[in-house]
C-alpha cells in the first residue's frame, strides 16, 4: 500500500484513479519488469507513483516558435549543474523539438498527453507570428494557437530570449514576430530576455521555480529583478575609461584594448542585465570585453530600437 | 496499394520541417519536403546601417550560429572594400573552427544517434565498467519512475538499431559525455568570438577581440580536450557504428539521392587563400571508380519557385529573380526554393566536401563496398571534424607568430565606415554546406540583401521541371516495412541535418526592384 495524502491507497487503485485500468495497469508493469530483468512486485509501486501527478518530476514543454534554436543551445551549455543532469534528474522534459526522441505523430501525442495533465513548467523560444499564422506552422497548426493551448493550462510560463519576450529581431520583419507581451499579454510571464538566453539566468530561473514554486520578483518588464537589476554601463570596467573620456577608434591599438565603446556604438548606458558581473560561457568571454560592446539585447526595444548597433 | 504517411514536426533538426512520403510495398515511393516557418531577416535588412547585416543574419541559426556573421563579413569586406589584416582571419578561423567541432559532434550524438540504437538494451548491459553501470542505473532509474522523456516516445527499434548492450551503453554514456564536451567547445569558441551562441566580435574588416597569450594558451588547453574526445571517441564511435552494425546500410547506399555535390571551399589556411581546409568543386556525376571535380561557376547558380509560397516567376539567378510571397499559390508546399546549379538538384554539406575533396579515407570505405549515403555523411562529418581540429591548431600556432609582429593588426579601420555605394559577395562552407550572402549598398544603407543557404540546396522543393530537391530524393527507396514506424525516413532527413529557420527567407513585396549581383 502506499501513503497519498490521506487514504491508503494500492497501487492498483492509484492507477484506476489516473484513468489507466487495472489490466492496463498491470501490463505495463509486466512490460518494465521484463524489459529490465526484474520481479513484477519490485516495479509496481514505483510505475503507480510515476502516473500520479505529484510524485513524478515536474513535466516542462519547450515550445518552439519563430526560433533559431540559439537560447536550446545555450541552455544545452549548462556545465555547472551539467545540462544532463537537469534534464534526466531535475525535470521530465515531455516536448521540445531539437531535443526529444520522437517525431511527428508521436511529438504530438506527448505534448498533448502533457497538456491534458496540466501544471507543466511552459518554457517558450521564438517569436509568434502577428502578420499571419502561417508564417509559423507546426504539425499542420499555427504556432499561436498551440501557444495559448499550451498556456492555458500551464504553471508558470519563462519566456527565453529577445523573441519570445518582446519580439526582438523577428518584431521589425515582415513576419511581425510578436514576444508573449503581446502573444500572451494579461498572463503572468517571467520573461529571460538576451538574445540567445543567458544559460544561469535560464537554470537558476527553473531551479527557483522547482525549489520553491514561486514566480521570483519581477520588474516592470517581468524579468527577473535578481539578474536585469543593474545598468551594465554602471558595472562595466571600462566605466573608468569612460569618465577619462578613453574612447576606443582602433581595435588594432593594444593602447585602447581596454577602453571605452561608447563610439563603437556600446548600448550600455541604457541596457539592463548583470552580464558585466556574470560574462558569459562560464566567465570566459562577453560581449564588451570582446571589443564589440553591448547591443542592448535584454532590453525590451532591441533589436529596432537599437539599430543602428555601431553607431 | 500505397499510404501517405506526413511526418511533422521532424525534429531533433534546426527549424520547423515537415515530411511527406508515399509508401508502396514496403519502399518510399515519392516524397515531399516542406518548410513551415519564415521570418524575413533580409526584408528587415533593408534601408539599415550594413554593419548590423553580420549581427542579425547570425540570428538565422542559434545551432550553427555566426556562420551567417562570417559570411555577411565576407560579402561586407568586399562591400566596403575592406582587407582583413591576417591576425583577424586567424581570428574569425579560430572561432569558427570551435564552433564546427561542436556542431558536427552534437549532429552524430543529440541529434542522430537515438535513430541507431535500442536504448532499452541498457538495461541488459552486465559488464563491470563502473561508469557504464552509473549510465544504466541513471536509465533504469528513470524507467522504474515511469518517466523516460525525452527518450520516449520513439520509433520502435527496427532490425537496424544496435541492440549489443555493452555498444548502446557505452553510446549513450558518450551522449552525456559528449554535451559537455560541446559546452567546453563553445566556450573555446568565446575566447576570441566573444560569446556563444551567437558571436559578438565579427565585424567588416576583422575580428574586435585584441589577443593576448594567455587567450591562446586557454583556447589550447581547451582544445587539447577536445581534441582528444574526438580522436578517442568520436571517430572510433563512427567508425564502429558506421564499418560494424550500420553497414548494411552503408553498402545499401540508403538515402544516397541524385549523387551530385557541390563545394564553395573555404577557411584558409596560409594569408594567400591557396591552402584550404574544404577545396572548391562540383561533381556532377559520381562514379565510384574515379571522378571528375569540375571547378565551381557561380554564374549557373538559378533558384525555382514553382513549387514554394512566393509569386510566380520563370527560374532565374537568385540576385535577378523577384522574391513576392504568395502564401495562396496553389502547388506550392514549402517556403524554401529550389537552387539548381546548371539546372541541376545537387547536394552539399559534408559528403559533398568530402567527395569533392576525393578524401582517401572515404575513398578507401567507398572501395571496400560503402555507398554514398546515410552512414557516408556521418562518416564525412567525422573526418572534417579531425580536419577542423587539425586546422585549429594549425592557426592557434601562427596566430602565436603573428602576434610576436610590430605590425600585428586584426582589423582595417580605414574601411569600417560604410561606403556611399558598392556591393560585395560572401562565400563561406557552413557545416551544412555551401552558403553565400549578397549585398548592395546605396546612400550608406542596405538596399538589397540576399542569402543563399545549405538547406535551401537539400531541403528544396521540386523545381519547375518537376525535378525532386536532394531530400525528397535521397528518401525514394527506402524501406519503410511498417507505415506506423517510418524510422528510415528521420534517418535519411536528420543525416543531412537539416537547418531549416535559415533555409527560409523572403523579401517584402514593396521593395522588390531589379536584383542584380555580379557574381563571380
Ligand atoms: S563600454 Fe559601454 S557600458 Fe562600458 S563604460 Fe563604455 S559605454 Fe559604458
Ligand atoms: S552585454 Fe549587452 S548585448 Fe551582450 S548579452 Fe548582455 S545585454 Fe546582450
Amino acid at each position: 500500500m502506499i501513503e497519498t495524502g490521506k487514504r491508503r491507497e494500492s497501487a492498483e487503485q492509484i492507477a484506476e484513479r489516473n484513468g489507466i485500468p487495472r489490466r492496463d495497469f498491470l501490463k505495463i508493469c509486466g512490460a518494465v519488469a521484463a524489459t529490465f530483468g526484474l520481479a513484477q512486485s519490485t516495479v509496481v509501486e514505483q510505475v503507480a507513483r510515476a502516473l500520479s501527478p505529484g510524485g513524478a518530476k515536474p513535466p516542462v514543454i519547450w515550445l518552439e516558435g519563430q526560433d533559431c534554436a540559439g537560447c536550446t543551445v545555450s541552455f544545452a551549455g549548462s556545465l555547472n549543474p551539467p545540462a544532463t543532469q537537469i534534464l534526466l534528474d531535475r525535470i521530465s522534459l515531455r516536448y521540445h523539438e531539437t531535443v526529444m526522441a520522437a517525431a511527428g505523430h508521436q511529438a504530438e501525442k506527448a505534448y498533448h498527453d502533457t497538456v491534458k495533465q496540466g501544471g507543466y513548467v511552459l518554457v517558450v523560444e521564438g517569436s509568434v507570428p502577428g502578420a499571419d499564422d502561417r508564417f509559423c506552422m507546426v504539425g499542420g497548426r499555427p504556432f499561436r494557437e498551440i501557444l495559448e493551448e499550451a498556456a492555458a493550462s500551464a504553471a508558470a510560463i519563462i519566456a527565453v530570449g529577445a523573441c519570445a519576450t518582446y519580439g526582438g529581431i523577428p518584431a521589425a520583419t515582415p513576419s511581425l514576430g510578436l514576444g508573449l507581451d503581446r502573444a500572451l499579454a494579461g498572463k503572468t510571464v517571467i520573461n529571460l530576455p538576451t538574445c540567445p538566453v543567458h544559460v544561469e539566468h535560464l537554470v537558476g530561473t527553473v531551479l527557483y521555480f522547482l525549489t520553491t514554486a514561486q514566480v521570483p520578483a519581477l520588474d516592470d518588464y517581468g524579468r527577473p529583478v535578481a539578474y536585469y537589476r543593474t545598468l551594465i554601463h554602471d558595472n562595466c570596467n571600462r566605466r573608468g575609461a569612460y569618465e577619462n573620456g578613453q574612447f576606443l577608434t582602433d581595435w588594432n591599438d593594444p593602447a585602447q584594448k581596454e577602453w571605452c565603446l561608447l563610439e563603437k556604438g556600446c548600448k550600455g548606458p541604457f541596457t539592463y542585465s548583470d552580464c558585466p558581473i556574470r560574462k558569459w560561457n562560464d566567465g570566459i568571454n562577453y560581449c564588451i570585453d570582446c571589443g564589440a560592446g553591448c547591443m542592448g539585447c535584454s532590453e525590451p526595444d532591441f533589436y529596432d530600437g537599437m539599430s543602428p548597433l555601431f553607431e | 496499394m500505397s499510404q501517405r504517411i506526413t511526418i511533422d514536426p521532424v525534429t531533433r533538426i534546426e527549424g520547423h520541417l515537415k515530411i511527406e512520403i508515399e509508401v508502396e510495398n514496403g519502399k518510399v515511393k515519392d516524397a515531399w519536403s516542406s518548410g513551415t516557418m519564415a521570418r524575413g531577416f533580409e526584408a528587415l535588412l533593408q534601408g539599415r546601417d550594413p554593419r548590423d547585416a553580420p549581427f542579425v543574419t547570425s540570428r538565422f541559426c542559434g545551432v550553427c550560429y555566426s556562420v551567417h556573421q562570417y559570411c555577411s563579413c565576407r560579402a561586407l569586406d568586399e562591400a566596403f572594400g575592406a582587407t582583413v589584416p591576417w591576425g583577424g582571419t586567424l581570428l574569425r578561423n579560430l572561432a569558427m573552427g570551435a564552433m564546427y567541432i561542436y556542431d558536427h559532434i552534437l549532429h552524430f550524438y543529440q541529434l542522430s544517434a537515438l535513430d541507431y540504437i535500442d536504448i532499452m538494451a541498457i538495461a541488459k548491459y552486465d559488464g563491470k565498467d563502473p561508469a557504464l553501470q552509473a549510465v544504466k542505473e541513471k536509465v533504469v532509474a528513470l524507467v522504474q519512475a515511469g518517466d523516460t522523456s525525452p527518450f520516449t516516445p520513439r520509433y520502435q527499434p527496427d532490425d537496424w538499431c544496435v541492440r549489443d548492450p555493452e555498444t548502446v551503453t557505452t553510446a549513450v554514456k558518450h551522449y552525456i559525455d559528449a554535451l559537455q564536451i560541446n559546452a567546453k567547445a563553445r566556450n573555446m569558441g568565446a575566447i576570441f568570438g566573444g560569446r556563444t551562441p551567437h558571436y559578438q566580435s565579427l565585424v567588416v574588416g576583422g575580428c574586435t577581440q585584441y589577443p593576448d597569450i594567455n587567450m591562446v594558451a586557454k583556447y589550447r588547453t581547451m582544445l587539447d580536450e577536445i581534441a582528444a574526445f574526438v580522436r578517442d571517441v568520436y571517430i572510433p564511435d563512427v567508425l564502429h557504428f558506421g564499418t560494424g552494425p550500420l553497414w548494411p546500410l552503408a553498402e545499401m547506399g540508403l538515402g544516397g539521392g541524385h549523387h551530385r555535390y557541390l563545394s564553395y571551399g573555404s577557411f584558409e589556411k596560409d594569408p594567400a587563400g591557396t591552402n584550404l581546409v574544404f577545396k572548391p568543386g562540383v561533381v556532377r556525376k559520381l562514379n565510384l571508380g574515379g571522378y571528375e571535380v569540375e571547378s565551381l561557376d557561380a554564374g549557373k547558380i538559378t533558384e525555382s519557385v514553382e513549387h514554394a509560397w512566393y509569386r510566380a516567376a520563370a527560374p532565374q539567378h537568385p540576385y535577378d529573380g523577384e522574391q513576392v510571397f504568395d502564401l495562396d499559390r496553389s502547388g506550392a508546399y514549402s517556403f524554401i526554393k529550389a537552387p539548381r546549379y546548371d539546372g541541376q538538384a545537387y547536394e552539399v554539406g559534408p559528403l559533398a566536401r568530402t567527395i569533392v575533396a576525393q578524401h582517401p579515407k572515404l575513398l578507401e570505405l567507398v572501395q571496400q563496398g560503402a555507398r554514398p549515403g546515410v552512414v557516408a555523411r556521418h562518416a564525412a562529418r567525422a573526418l572534417e571534424t579531425q580536419a577542423m581540429v587539425d586546422a585549429c591548431y594549425h592557426w592557434l600556432d601562427l596566430l602565436t607568430r603573428e602576434m610576436t609582429r610590430s605590425d600585428f593588426r586584426i582589423h582595417d579601420t580605414a574601411h569600417w565606415d560604410p561606403p556611399e555605394s558598392g556591393q560585395g559577395a560572401g562565400f563561406f562552407e557552413a557545416p551544412r554546406g555551401a552558403l553565400g550572402h549578397w549585398i548592395r549598398i546605396e546612400n550608406g544603407e542596405i538596399a538589397n540583401y540576399q542569402a543563399v543557404v545549405p538547406s535551401t540546396w537539400n531541403a528544396s522543393p521540386r523545381d519547375e521541371k518537376g525535378v525532386r530537391g536532394q531530400y525528397e530524393e535521397a528518401l525514394i527507396g527506402a524501406p519503410i516495412p511498417d507505415p506506423e514506424n517510418p524510422i528510415n525516413a528521420v534517418r535519411i532527413i536528420r543525416s543531412f541535418d537539416p537547418c531549416l529557420a535559415c533555409a527560409i527567407h523572403l523579401i517584402d513585396p514593396q521593395t522588390n526592384q531589379l536584383r542584380r549581383f555580379v557574381v563571380e
